[in-house]
């Protein structure tokens, strides 16, 4: 036990020792080089200049305008990780009813959780829209704010019940009509551009920079709005297969005890 | 930089101490339902506080670009967290309770809770 310590504690210190050397001799909080050709013209041009998306949040704009086809793959992984998720738990009409179904009262929270929940799924509801819309503004972007939207249904399965969730109308079916329009409305807007003689996913001409004097950041703000949609409604498709009892699983398979 | 500034810092300093003596009571002490009031206090102390810090320290920073924005952000995360932790440890210390987990408390209110259900 001694010995492990002793060693553990070897292996830190010699971490800290060599990057305590190399920040110093590196010379990473010094003067550095100054701000390299390719890290200019990205600055110069999502900001700047008559052919930016105005976006002062460069990440955002070198995610959706310069790398965009890069950031479409990447969203294509997030999807087809959905969806094989969807083939495994796939269920016939009949079944997919019967699990709609609660076999009894669903156990439910306290009341001081059931009501924290309430209003804190309203907060979260503002706040991921807030994350997701001020994309080429602030840090945050589709991705990140529809992560945080997904958490809203995940409260309220917890706090509640699924069943409870569906019942409000938010069920598997409209969760996924919801991810496919967000991710046809990315794939429309990454075409638009086609049409006026642009590039594939190449925006800052085309798409006005402002809107009543307003930075909206040419598409970006189009790109995060739908991401935001298709990654909060992917992941709550996810949340209410997770949450299907395992009973209504086996009753379906037909396992026996 | 005004009093704000100084008011917001004074509670980051109160949110660090709170999530040292957190992270003290969280080792130290003897039970589960003791230790989760350690974590509140890490969690409330060590995490709230120094949020509405930081939102007193944006407002009175003059020299902070949108720092409208960060003092917005920042307090409405505190008001989340403020909200959300109290609720996840009663659901903790409830579900412990009625999983009859801990078998340590010597006085013990939730008692008729447990014969209700």
């Amino acid at each position: 036990m001694r010995g492990k310590s002793l060693i553990t504690a070897v292996i830190i210190l010699t971490f800290a020792a060599l990057m305590t050397y190399a920040v110093v001799s590196l010379q990473v909080f010094g003067e550095g080089i100054g701000v390299r050709p390719l890290g200019e013209f990205y600055l110069e041009n999502s900001y700047f200049g008559d052919y930016s998306a105005r976006s002062p949040e460069v990440v955002t704009s070198i995610l959706w305008d310069y790398r965009g086809v890069d950031t479409l793959f990447e969203t294509a992984v997030f999807f087809l990780a959905i969806i094989g998720s969807l083939t495994v738990f796939r269920l016939t009409r009949e079944q997919e009813k019967e699990v709609k179904k609660a076999e009894s009262t669903p156990t439910e929270l306290t009341p001081i959780v059931k009501d924290v929940t309430k209003v804190i799924v309203v907060m979260i509801l503002a706040v991921s829209a807030s994350i997701a819309l001020h994309g080429h503004l602030t840090p945050g972007g589709g991705f990140q704010g529809g992560s945080a939207l997904a958490v809203a249904p995940l409260l309220i399965i917890a706090a509640y019940s699924k069943y409870t969730l569906e019942g409000h109308g938010m069920d598997k079916t409209r969760a996924l009509i919801l991810r496919s329009i967000g991710l046809l409305g990315i794939a429309l807007v990454a075409l638009v551009p086609l049409l006026s003689d642009g590039f594939i996913m190449q925006n800052q001409p085309i798409f006005p920079a402002e809107v009543n004097g307003q930075l909206i950041g040419g598409s970006l703000i189009y790109y995060n709005f739908f991401e935001f949609l298709a990654v909060g409604a992917g992941f709550t498709a996810v949340f209410l297969l997770l949450s299907i009892p395992e009973e209504k699983f086996k009753k379906i398979l037909g396992v026996k005890k | 930089m005004s009093v704000l500034f100084y008011l917001g810092a004074a509670l980051i300093v109160i949110g660090a101490l709170c999530d040292l003596f957190g992270a003290l009571g969280l080792l130290r002490f003897p039970n589960f339902y003791v230790r989760l009031h350690a974590a509140t206090v890490g969690i409330i102390g060590g995490a709230a506080v120094p949020l509405f810090g930081v939102a007193l320290l944006a407002l009175g920073a003059d020299f902070l670009p949108n720092r409208y924005a960060i003092a917005g952000a920042s307090f409405v995360t505190g008001v989340t967290v403020l909200l959300a932790s109290p609720a996840g440890s009663h659901a903790l210390a409830y579900a412990a309770h009625k999983a009859k987990l801990v078998q340590r408390p010597e006085i013990d209110h939730l008692a008729e809770v447990r014969d209700d259900d």
